[in-house]
Parts: structure tokens; sequence; C-alpha cells
């Protein structure tokens, strides 16, 4: 049963709140900044060994035999794992769209440069690397493939021989009358684009130590671990191993952002633990490998979109069809990112018809994993230059024509063409406000004099969805079915008052133990530093999943305040038996039990009552269980599969951003200066604003890196050009804005506290903003940039055609 | 990403490490601040037998005041030089160029003889010993011997220092009076090696250009003059058109630059251009200022 949790601040039992709502300090931080966190590559056992894993140099090539004799007898040297190993004790991995999946090791082919082909264990790192030169794989190169296009053709080399194409899926998603929409369309604008590969890359990669203990058969692992629960369910079904004898340990970690899927590592490990009779092993992804062949590549996407518009400036209808890369295997979830976008295909606007061609092919390139915002932010970028592409056909203003596209605020709850619904908005009042704070007339005057001048000055105005709180059902379509992802927490309040909370996940960064503080401070009226909070390991959280689609800080306010609840609760008939009241006439309010309406009468304090359910168990009411504790486990409310035509309610919550930037392009060099970053977002209730804007902070860089730098490029015969940060540019300090922002506040009506999901935040929102910017600057040489990221080549290339006559 | 063994030596005296180089030829690199060398240990990619630090040679680390010239000890990081106040009182080229170079993290640790040695061509320090012609002591098993800048850099990331002999120090010659000065790089990130980079000095005589140096980086397979288009400004009096001429002629007269995933032979081609007449631009504004 689900007990009624508070819908906003003003129900929490507290006069006012002192912690919820307010910046506070994250309790995280004194232990990160001085250097007392213990990640994975700090943590050594009793007889650890070392993992080096040997990648092939192939993208595409049969493995006609592994001779690792000689590497066997390097000193130093305990186990050698290949593709036989993984045969034998693991299954084919689950993450891929059904039939693409492979094992942790190539078995008879390998798909990919970077696919591990064997794995060394020894007593250092360095012994392990050097026993990898000693491995000699036969190898016979096949054909590669790069090109998405060219993996189409009939003729393709097949990465998987037991298919029949390159084609992981294709489905043609068609919501409301979309042929209709588009022959009865005053205008109709079409564009091709291309978003190239970009991905999650934190400051540690990922890091693993195995052990397999072979005389109760179970399996532990540490890591730095998004999800331990979920990981160590995989780790059960890939070793073929009962759940409750998988042991993950998720460390402390310095982010994921999606990118530390670690699959294979694990495994690795997991077989080298076990053909070395039980010694730990330890793997620390090196840069090299995470670039190369780990979780950091994403998206590498081929969009052609239509619109259909009518002269008054409404749309009426989108097609987006997309070409998804998704690389050799699928594995690790990427393809759910070509789901998402559903969750809000028509972005803010009331589109009533829409259309999604969706055809996602393996190519042999590294697996494409998931990335913050999960997908939706390339798809953004297409919907959002579409709206400009139009816009300025019918000479409107781009804001004004955004404005006139809006949900309107008075239709929440709204459901969009794809069938999501959005909770609750008011988008015209973002953008009034986004502008208002700009000075958005004066920046279109400094426009003017800037073009006067020869300069090429442009002002981008978008603005987007950021789905919060997912839902399995939103990926059921291309595979990933379910519904409901639960997170669960215990609360425990000992006799002094003091309270312990124990969650599932580890400490990722987002500032999420703060907020479990924040919320049972204020619930029980104590001080922050009076809440610890304890990360277990998936043998002993409660269900949980942890965090991931931006959704734990509202799924997990919903489980801290369901299980205080169940305490006060408690408490409650503690104190109405003590009082020799009914339960209903007692109230929890400033961390006192008293009677309803009676001033100055008795009073229980929560350490009181928690110390009588302790150690005065005499006093209890009949019946009732001893103990301050209790567990709540929640999950969105109202989530159903997806209907026949792939519609669904799948995330819970659409909180929302407007973004104006102000960039300068050097005519001579191509290079993009952003001049000035403004935004309003609207995520609902904020529960820690120094959180959200932290999110918002992080997600504005990964997006000026997105828009202008990032970019995974791979050579016509399958080999990654930028393995290294020398290459692969990640946007530092110095590229990265200082962004002026306001929030409003309009609280969803379907979570706790009205709080929606913003984890993934700015990264929705700053490549389409930064690309509408660019083309409003190139807008007077009659040329259009399609490409992510906009280089300085690919501008520059793009300014020297409009040049031409 | 861990090296392949090697055996470490750290002499104590320059005599000592000519002597290592001597003894182990080819299969010996030097260590000074380690941030070209390191990594490249780590991927594998380079893979000595011997690594001979010279960081404990610490009697290399000095700049001096010799006249018309400063003399920068081969160990001096390139923090030091960017934050020396006699470099900022003599060369104020010298202290600019500095802060170009990376980051403050790797100029805590890279040294201006290191750069130099190592040979990159996007790299600043080996541009500016073009620009300015500086002289390059090395000394060898023989003793000491002067390499003019010109005659230093060869090809990508190799110079004409023997196998035996170690880089000691550098002579950096200080502008002339009426002497303007500018350094101009595009690089995709603050910090990061240049797509293409100019750097120019132009001394003005009454109203006329006397004299003009145009070195340029990042788009060749060593730094390079641009004797074209400095004689296109010399002997002129130097206005907004001329530095545009100059520009076309630095680009036209550079060969085929390296093409990149960052930049294409055309583009940097292009670049070189832009930045030699940026570059001019602001020399010239400065000489004026003089």
């Amino acid at each position: 049963m689900t007990p009624d949790l508070p819908k906003s601040l003003s129900d929490l039992p507290v006069t006012a709140p002192k912690w919820v709502g307010k910046p506070v300090n994250r309790i995280e931080d004194p232990m990160l900044v001085t250097g007392r966190v213990e990640f994975i590559d700090n943590l050594t056992m009793p007889g650890m060994l070392h993992c080096a894993i040997l990648h092939s140099p192939y993208p595409h090539a049969k493995i006609n035999g592994i001779d690792v004799t000689a590497a066997e007898s390097l000193p130093g040297v305990v186990a050698i794992v290949t593709g036989e190993d993984a045969e034998r004790w693991s299954r084919v991995g689950y993450t891929s769209p059904e039939g693409w999946g492979t094992h942790c090791m190539a078995t008879d082919k390998v798909r990919f440069a970077g696919e591990p082909v064997a794995a060394v264990a020894a007593v250092s790192r360095y012994v392990a690397e050097d026993a990898l030169e000693l491995i000699d794989v036969d190898y016979e190169p096949l054909p590669v493939i790069v090109d998405a296009h060219a993996a189409l053709e009939p003729d393709s080399p097949r990465i998987f021989e037991e298919h029949d194409s390159n084609v992981m899926y294709q489905r043609d998603f068609k919501w409301g009358d979309v042929d209709g929409a588009f022959a009865a369309a005053d205008h109709t604008y079409t564009e091709r684009f291309r978003w190239h590969r970009v991905g999650a890359n934190p400051i540690e990669t990922f890091g693993v130590i195995s052990q397999w203990n072979p005389i109760s058969e179970t399996l532990t692992c540490h890591g730095s671990f998004q999800t331990p629960a979920f990981m160590a369910l995989g780790r059960a079904a890939m070793h073929r191993l009962p759940t409750n004898k998988v042991r993950a340990i998720g460390q402390p970690h310095g982010g994921s952002f999606g990118g530390k899927g670690g699959g294979r590592g694990i495994d690795i490990t997991a077989l080298l633990s076990r053909k070395a009779g039980g010694q730990p092993v330890k793997w620390i992804e090196d840069r090299l490998e995470y670039l190369s062949a780990g979780g950091g590549q994403a998206w590498d996407r081929f969009y052609e979109a239509s619109l259909a518009v009518n002269d008054d400036g409404t749309v009426t209808g989108l097609r987006v069809k997309l070409l998804d890369d998704l690389g050799a295997t699928g594995e690790g979830f990427g393809a759910t990112g070509a789901a998402k976008p559903m969750a809000s295909f028509t972005g803010c606007y009331a589109i009533p018809n829409a259309e999604y061609d969706l055809t996602i092919v393996a190519t042999n390139k590294l697996p494409a994993s998931p990335y913050r915002g999960m997908g939706p932010p390339p798809h953004n970028f297409v919907l959002e230059q579409m709206m400009d592409i139009a816009a300025r056909d019918l000479g409107v203003d781009p804001a004004e024509f955004r404005c006139r596209n809006f949900i309107p605020s008075d239709q929440f709850p709204y459901t969009i063409a794809s069938g999501n619904e959005y909770d609750s908005g008011d988008y015209d009042a973002a953008m009034k406000k986004l502008l208002e704070m700009a000075d958005y007339d004066a920046l279109r005057a400094e426009q003017e004099q800037a073009r006067s001048e020869g300069r090429l000055r442009g002002i981008g105005i978008v603005s987007t969805i950021e789905p919060g709180v997912f839902d399995w059902n939103a990926y059921a379509v291309i595979g990933q079915k379910g519904v409901g992802v639960p997170e669960g927490v215990s609360v425990s309040i000992g006799n002094t008052g003091k309270i312990i909370v124990r969650v599932g996940f580890p400490l990722e960064g987002q500032g999420q133990y703060t907020v479990a503080a924040q919320l049972l401070a204020d619930y029980f009226a104590v001080d922050i530093g009076d809440v610890e909070v304890v990360a277990q390991d998936s043998l002993s959280a409660p269900t949980n999943f942890g965090p991931g689609g931006s959704r734990l800080a509202v799924a997990l306010t919903g489980a801290v305040l369901g299980a205080a609840g169940k305490i006060r609760d408690k408490f409650v008939r503690v104190a109405a038996k003590l009082f020799e009241v009914q339960p209903e006439d007692i109230e929890l309010m400033d961390g006192k039990l008293r009677v309803r309406g009676v001033a100055g009468g008795a009073q229980l304090t929560v350490g009181q009552a928690a110390g009588i359910l302790i150690h005065r168990t005499d006093l209890l009411p009949d019946g009732m269980e001893p103990g301050a504790e209790a567990t709540f486990v929640w999950s969105s409310p109202d989530r159903v599969p997806p209907d026949d035509d792939g519609r669904v309610k799948s995330y819970l919550t659409a909180a929302y951003a407007c973004h104006l930037v102000v960039v300068d392009v050097d005519p001579e060099t191509g290079k993009t200066e952003i001049l000035k970053y403004v935004i309003v977002d609207d995520c609902g209730t904020r529960l820690n604003p120094a959180n959200v804007e932290g999110m918002i902070d992080g997600a504005v860089a990964q997006g000026v890196g997105a828009a202008l730098l990032e970019e995974y490029v791979y050579d016509e015969d399958g080999q990654l050009l930028t393995g290294t940060f020398m290459d692969y540019l990640l946007p530092t300090i110095h590229e990265v804005p200082a962004t002026e922002k306001a929030a409003l506040v309009t609280p969803s009506p379907f979570t706790p506290l009205g709080a929606k999901g913003a984890g993934e935040s700015a990264i929705h929102t700053t490549p389409a903003a930064i690309m509408c910017a660019i083309n409003d600057a190139l807008l007077p040489l009659a040329t259009r940039a399609t490409e992510v990221p906009a280089t300085p080549n690919r501008l520059w290339t793009l300014l020297q055609a409009a040049k031409q006559p | 990403m861990k090296p392949a063994q090697f055996d470490y030596a750290d002499p104590r005296s320059v005599e000592d490490a000519v002597a290592l180089l001597q003894q182990h030829g080819a299969d010996a690199k030097i260590l000074a601040g380690g941030q070209s060398l390191v990594p490249l240990l780590n991927m594998r990619l380079a893979r000595p037998a011997v690594i001979i630090d010279v960081g404990k040679l610490r009697d290399l680390d000095y700049i001096r005041d010799d006249g018309d010239a400063l003399v920068i000890g081969a160990l001096t990081t390139q923090r030091s030089v960017e934050r020396s106040e006699l470099v900022a009182r003599e060369h104020p080229l010298l202290a600019a160029t500095t802060r170009y170079i990376a980051h403050p993290q790797i100029r805590n640790r890279g040294t201006f003889g290191g750069s130099i040695a190592h040979a990159d061509p996007a790299a600043e320090c080996p541009a500016l010993a073009v620009a300015l012609d500086m002289q390059i002591t090395v000394v060898g098993p023989g003793g000491a011997r002067v390499i003019a800048a010109a005659d230093f850099f060869v090809t990508y990331l190799t110079t004409s220092l023997e196998q035996d002999e170690i880089l000691t120090d550098v002579r950096v010659p200080k502008l002339t009076p009426g002497t303007g000065w500018s350094i101009q790089e595009v690089a995709r990130r603050h910090g990061d090696f240049a797509m293409a980079g100019a750097i120019c000095t132009l001394t003005l005589e009454r109203g006329r250009c006397a004299a003009a140096r145009i070195a340029l980086f990042g788009v060749g397979a060593v730094p390079v003059r641009a004797p074209e288009a400095e004689q296109t400004i010399i002997g002129q009096e130097p206005n907004a058109a001329l530095f545009e001429e100059a520009g076309a002629r630095a680009s036209a007269e550079i060969s085929e630059p390296l093409a990149d995933i960052h930049g294409s032979s055309e583009f940097r081609r292009h670049l070189a251009g832009v930045m030699t007449q940026r570059a001019l631009t602001e020399a010239f504004s400065r000489a004026e200022a003089r």
C-alpha cells in the first residue's frame, strides 16, 4: 500500500523547512575535497592480482588461433583467459538488442578495434602488460564497414553472419495523421543533419576487483558501479549464478554519465579470478582503453527531418528519420538512446502529428553506450534547427515562433503525439523571463551593428524538455521490457534521535546523499549532521536501481518520505497510547509528537519515541513490532506497457528549459566564441537549488563539448583517430561560458514534493542552442551548419563555399 | 598504460650525462620535465632501454642577462620563464610566448630546453627559436658546440642533436629598439597545440619597416620562416593592405601543411596567412607605441 507522500514542502511535518529547498552544502564534499574517499584504485586486497586486457587491433577479423604459451611462462603471470574460457564459464551479453550480443572476449571473430581478445592476471599491471606482448593471435582480416549507409547495402559484409543484414532494428512509428498534416500544410521544410559520435567522459575510468570463491561458488565484485544491484543481476545472468550468489559493492566513484557500463571488465576479471583459483583480480581501465574500448562513445547519427507548418506559424506535423550507428554489437543498452526521444518527441510544442522512422545499424566501431541525456540531445538539436528554419522562412522571430507553438500552460497534464504525458509547465513564462533577462531587443540591435561591421554574430534561442524519472517501459519498443523502476531505502532512528538511512547506490557525485539527509532532517526536525547515509551492497540493500535517467532525486524522495511516514505512523501510535488518546489526535510537528490542537500539553520527542520502540517494549501498543525503522520502495505510479503504436506514458516528469546564447563566428578562422549564455529552467520544486545549479553547469560544459569540440573520429579502415585527450577534445574552463540563470518553479502534480528529474539538465538544450546561434550568425551568408560538432574547419569550409558566386 | 621495463640513471653532471649517452647510444633517452616523454613511455610508443633523468642537473636551471640576449638554462621550467621578472622586463615576446604553452600545470614541469629538443612543429618554443635566431648550446663528448636555430630543427620531432649530445642552454636575442612583436595562434582549445600560429617582429625606422621576421608553426614538419612574406613588408610603409598581402604570401610560400582531424592542409595554409596578417598588425601597433 502506498502511503500518502507529502505533495509539497508545506506538507512536511515542520513549521518551516530548514533544509529542503535550500542550497545546503553537500554532506559528501568534506570527504571528497580532503581526499578521504576510497575510490576503487585505492583499494587493495591480500593476494590481489592485476589484470591487463589484450584488445584487437583489427576492426573486423576472424580469429584462427591464440597462442598464450610464451605469456604463461613469463614470471609473475598467474592466469590467462581467452574467448574459450568465456564460452565455458559465461554467456553471451544480454545488454544488446536480442541476438546481437557477444561474449566478454572475442570467440570466433572480432567486430571492432579494441574488442577484448585475451586477458592476463599477474602480480603487477606492469608484468600483465608485458605478458600481453607475448600473446600471439592469428587474425584473418575481414572487410571493414565503418559507414552506416554502406552497412545497409544488401551486399555489405555482415557483422554477425547469422543475420541476413546489419540492421539491428527498424520500425516506422506514426502517431496521428502525419501524411494528412503534411499534405494539408501551407509550408513544409526538410533538412538533413549529422551528429557525430560523442560521449561520456567521467574523470575516473571504470575499475573493478572481482573475486571468485571456489568453495561457496560466489562472486564478489568491488567496483565503480553506477547501479550495483543492476550490475549484480547482470553478472548472475552472465556467469549462470543464482542472484543471491553475486555481491556487487559500489565504491564511491568519480562520475559516470552513462560511461561505466563496464560489463566486459567485470566479467573478464571474474573469469581470471576463477582461473586463478580465487585470488582477487583488479582491473583499472586506463584512458586509452576507456576511449577506444570502453563506455565513452554514443550517438552516431544521421537525421532527416521535416516540419509541416501553416501560414500562421502553427506546426502541425514533425517527421524524423534516424539512422543510428550503434557500432559492433549494441551492448551496454546503447539502443535505448534511440527510443528515449519518444518521451519528448515534439519538445515543448503542441505538434499533434508525428512520425519516427528509426533504423539502428551495426558497423565495425566500438558499441555505442548510454550518455547523459540518453538520446534526446541530438533529437532536440534537429527539432530546434527545424523550428528556426521554419521561423525564418515565415519571417517570424524565433522566440515568437516557439511561443506560438508552445503547449499552453492550462493544458497540463498534456499527452504528446508519441504518448508520453507531461506533468506541468509554463513555457511561455519561461521564454518571457529569458528574453527579459537577456535584454533581447538590445541583443538584436547589437547584432545588427556587428553585422554591419562584417562580424558574424548570432543569437540562438531554444526551448527543450528534460524527461525525468525513467521507466523501463520507455525502452520496451526496442526490447528492454518492464514496467517500474523501484527505488528502496531503509531508515532507522536510534534512541538518541540520530538517523541512519541505508541506500543501494554508491557516492557518484550528484549530491543525493545530501538530498536524503535534507529530507530526513526536516521530517524529524533534526540537524542535517544527525543523519548518516550508508551505502549498502547488492546483497544488503533494499530493492533499488540507483541513479540513471534523471530519476534518483525524485525516486529517493519518494522512498525516504515513504519510510519516514511509516516510522511516523508508529510514533503516533506509541504517543497515542502514552497520552491515552486516539492516534488520529496525535500529530508529528517540528520533531515533537503531541496532541493536535492542545498547546503546551504533553509531548514526545523523536528520540524518546524511538527509545520507547527500542528499550521500553512494554509501553508499545499491542502487537506492535519494536524498532523505529522502516523500508519503503518507491516507483513511478500509473505506468503501463506501450500500446500497439509504441505510444507510452514513460518518464514521469517533464522539466524544461529555455536557453539564449550569443556567439561570434570568426569568419577567417571558423572559430566560435560564446559571448553570452542565459538560462531559465523549471524542474518543479528544487530540493537543493545548489545541486540543480551544479547539474546545469556540468551539463552546459558537456553541451559545449558536443556542439563545438568533441568527436570520436574513425578512419575508413575502422581505426579510432581520437584515442587520447590530445585529439578527443573535452571542453575546459576556458571554453565553457559563465551562465546567467533564473529558475521558475512549477511543481509536478505526480511526484513527492513536486520535484522533477533534473540530472541530465542542459545537455538536452545547449548543443541545440549553440547550433541555432551559429546558424543565426551564418544567416547573412545564406549557409547553414547541419553537422555537429561545428568545428572551425567545418564552418570555414561552409563559409568558403558560401563566398563562391 | 604502463611503460615497458627500462633502466634508470640520474647523473649529477653534464659530463656524466654525456658519458651515459655515449655508453647507451640509441637505447637511451633523456628525461627532463617528462611532459612529452612520459606519455610516450606509458603508451609504449617509446621504449628506451635506459632513461637518463637530468632532473638533478640543477645548475642548468637559470635565466641570465647577457647584454643583447637572455641565456636560459635547459632545465629552466616554462613556468619560471613565464614568471621571471627579468624576462618580463627584457623580453616581453618570450614571456607572452610561454603563456601559450599548454596549461600552468604542464608549464610547472615542462622545461624550456626540453620543448626545443623535443621539436614538436606545433609547439611555441621551437617557433620562437626560429623567429629570433636563437643560439642553442649542446654538449657532447668533444665539448660544447653552438647550433643556430635554423639548423637545429630537421623534421618532425627530429633535431640535429647527436645521439651523445645534450642541450644545455639557449641564447635568446633581445629585440632591438623600435621593434614591435606579436604571437598569434589558433588552436581548438585554449592550451592546445596550434592548428597554425605566427610569431612576428617588426622594426620601424622613420615610418618604414626596417626589419621583419615571420615564423610559422603548426603548418609543417618544422617551424619555418616566411622569407617572401618578410620581403613583402621590409622597406615599406606598413598598412593593412600590406599585411594582408604578406599574409597571402606566407600562406602561399609554405610547403604542404600536415593535415589531421582538426584541420585539413588547405585550412591550415589559410590559417597561417590569417595568423601572419594578425601578428603583423599587432606587431606594427606595438612598434608604433615604442
